[in-house]
């Protein structure tokens, strides 16, 4: 009897020691992926680096909570695409054969409108034999993506409410201001669809006469004749939606030319260090609404935390930040088990969860989500000024 | 002044801008042209290079605080070195019998250049130094920039100190032996491998000099010209005329100057359209381009 009851002793010891060793051995793997190469590779740059930083946060607050009420990290891993929708479906093709619960990415819309594609359209679809794998967005910013997959959310602000906003505030407190003037990037996804279907429209909706817009590539080294057509336009308004580097190009080409504007508006995207790295002196005063800015003790922490790793937070990049934490909020919730056998009900779960939220906790305050997986976020507007960017205005307050 | 005169004064003015800016296409084209007139090989890798070279030079602008002068000088200088290391890794031990192993080699080189330059810069745009760049010169109705000025007349310098080197010095001699009659040349004592690498540090130092024109220019340095230059390049190249160095100088300036047009009367989305059909008008029209002629080269 002795000896059984020494075996029985032994065999729940060896027992606890694996549950014990289980636990510590499971790990939340979020899987990142964006542009780490090509000219695009300060985008991916920073997403890294916050991702790692909030996951540093998250672990060193004891972890995520697991179904049985145990604590696991959470480990983050990093792939290229490029910018290369071939390459980002391939990267998510190859996570969602892994173990990663959730990805988190892409950098370029060019990626993310065929990467959605891929996606089941429907949860629960059992005729549609798309990849069921969540995908949460952070940068990939062109408008109305995430309605092609209810497996793909986004936490990209809405630049339409943003510039709609902007120039309704502009109207108040620019009254002699009358028209606006245009200048696209015409061959790139986001800068396009920024001009035309938001900034184009919502000046036109608060009252500006709109009259006309000029075209560049996203490669182009020589904006004399566009920013000569700028100038015979005469407008009060100059509206570039382009990337910095070309940014860059026609605002100084504007200062030789001497275009004379009341505001000069840029592109979300604009509002980073790459603009004031390029051109400090020529972006002085630009106006660009933005969804990220260090303005409170939480959103000074992210920015820390990023820049500790080497990376910067900006409106893109912020926003990987706040997803980390909404996806401990929401695997905490859903309570998934994090085991190699689990790995297709954990993203159900997380998926799910997900799908359920109407608000989420966001660095410059609540962020709404709709039920097409996209985020209305709060936003301020910043401007260049004397080389950094500074907020301007904070709609909100 | 009426829309009419506008009408009338735009396209010249564009004309004339794209010409000054063509001079930069002339310096690449020229790059193009001269190793292909010695080695009868493309390197595909050269205006990569050349901006590889000219964002060597940031460092004599971010650390020394250099002139705009001295910063192109370091990126003729940077592009000079990349340049002989383009020819040691992709041309030198390559049999001359495979040419497409050397093409080969150098789009491998063209793209490693470019991946370089964006991990050392993590891709972002960098400012680059300009001369005269405030400056405009008013031809009422017409204007001229003054650092779009000073970049065709430093271009042509540098043409100038091309044509001089190669038909007044012992190299130039050597270099256009080298490239007639390759086994006379190394039967007279000049060596082969020698003068290849010379041409193409010295049209390594020329790519560097329109990398740095190029970065004067927008004022900013960024990754994403070198693949642009490296199509202009050798478009101005074929419309040119292959080996041909005054084909180089006048098809970049007439590329520069149609780009401009092709631009103002059909909108940036259809420029390069036409840009290409000219290409294509040339290779079926006339192969040899502008002041091509058929190679006396053994």
């Amino acid at each position: 009897m002795r000896k059984l009851l020494t075996i029985a002793a032994a065999l729940g010891v060896a027992m606890s020691v694996g549950t014990v060793a289980d636990a510590a051995d499971r790990t939340v793997k979020i899987a990142g992926f964006g542009a780490m190469s090509g000219v695009v590779r300060s985008f991916g740059i920073n997403t890294e680096a916050v991702l790692r930083a909030a996951a540093k946060a998250i672990n060193d607050a004891g972890g995520v909570k697991l179904a049985d009420g145990s604590m696991a990290p959470i480990e983050v891993s990093f792939d290229d695409d490029r910018c290369n929708a071939e390459e980002g479906i391939s990267v998510v093709r190859r996570l969602a054969s892994g173990d990663a619960v959730v990805g988190v990415g892409p950098t370029c819309s060019n990626v993310a409108e065929p990467l959605f594609g891929i996606l089941q359209a429907k949860a629960g679809d059992e005729g549609d034999s798309g990849l069921q794998f969540p995908i949460f967005t952070d940068t990939a910013i062109k408008g109305g993506l995430a309605k092609i997959s209810e497996w793909a959310f986004r936490n990209v602000p809405n630049e339409s409410q943003m510039y709609k906003s902007l120039f309704e505030w502009l109207a108040t407190q620019h009254p002699d201001a009358k028209s606006v003037y245009g200048g696209v990037e015409e061959d790139f996804a986001h800068s396009r669809f920024t001009w035309y279907k938001v900034m184009k429209t919502r000046s036109a909706d608060a009252g500006y006469e709109v009259k006309g817009e000029s075209k560049w590539l996203l490669n182009d080294t020589n904006f004399t004749t566009q920013v000569r057509e700028m100038k015979r336009a005469g407008a009060d308004i100059i509206a570039i939606s382009a990337h910095p580097f070309t940014t860059c190009g026609v605002l100084k080409e504007m200062a030789r030319q001497r275009v004379k504007y009341k505001v000069l508006v840029g592109l979300t995207s604009s509002s980073s260090l790459e603009t004031l790295n390029g051109c400090a002196k020529q972006a002085e005063g630009i106006i660009i609404p933005t969804s990220f800015a260090p303005v409170n003790p939480d959103a000074v922490a992210a920015a820390d935390a990023a820049a500790a790793l080497g990376g910067s937070a900006d409106l893109h990049s912020a926003a990987a930040w706040e997803i980390m934490m909404i996806l401990k909020d929401v695997i905490e919730a859903a309570g998934i088990q994090a085991t190699a056998d689990s790995v297709a009900a954990d993203r159900q779960a997380i998926r799910d969860g997900l799908a359920s939220l109407k608000t989420t906790k966001g660095l410059l305050g609540e962020i709404q989500r709709t039920d097409e997986g996209e985020a209305v976020k709060p936003y301020v507007y910043v401007h260049a000024a004397d080389g950094n960017w500074a907020v301007l205005h904070d709609p909100n307050t | 002044m009426s829309d009419f005169w506008w009408s009338v004064i735009d396209p010249v003015q564009s004309v004339l801008d794209g010409m000054m800016f063509g001079s930069i296409y002339a310096l690449i084209g020229i790059g193009f042209t001269l190793i292909f007139g010695v080695m009868h090989k493309i390197n595909l890798a050269y205006a990569a290079a050349s901006i590889g070279g000219a964002y060597a030079s940031l460092a004599a602008f971010q650390l020394l605080s250099a002139p705009a002068l001295v910063v192109f000088l370091c990126a003729a200088a940077a592009s000079g070195v990349i340049g002989y290391i383009v020819y040691i890794c992709c041309f030198r031990f390559i049999p001359t019998e495979r040419p497409l192993a050397t093409l080969m080699a150098s789009v491998g080189m063209l793209i490693l250049i470019d991946e370089v330059v964006v991990h050392a810069t993590a891709g972002m745009p960098e400012p680059y130094p300009a001369m005269f760049d405030d400056v405009m010169i008013d031809l009422e109705p017409f204007w001229v920039r003054g650092d779009l000025l000073m970049i065709f007349a430093l271009s042509v310098i540098a043409m100038l100190t091309l044509l001089y080197v190669l038909y007044r010095t012992r190299l130039g001699i050597a270099t256009r032996a080298v490239a007639q009659q390759p086994s006379a040349a190394q039967l007279c004592g000049i060596s082969q491998q020698r003068t290849n690498a010379a041409t193409f540090v010295i049209t390594g130092a020329l790519g560097g000099l329109a990398g740095a024109m190029v970065g004067a220019s927008v004022g900013i340095l960024s990754p994403l010209l070198a693949l642009p230059l490296t199509v202009k390049g050798l478009i101005v190249t074929v419309i040119g005329g292959l080996g041909s160095i005054p084909g180089a100088i006048v098809a970049g300036i007439l590329v520069g100057g149609f780009e401009n047009v092709f631009q103002y009367f059909r909108g940036v989305t259809e420029r390069d359209i036409y840009v290409m059909l000219l290409l294509f008008v040339f290779l079926t029209f006339r192969p040899q381009g502008l002041f091509g002629r058929i190679s006396t080269r053994d």
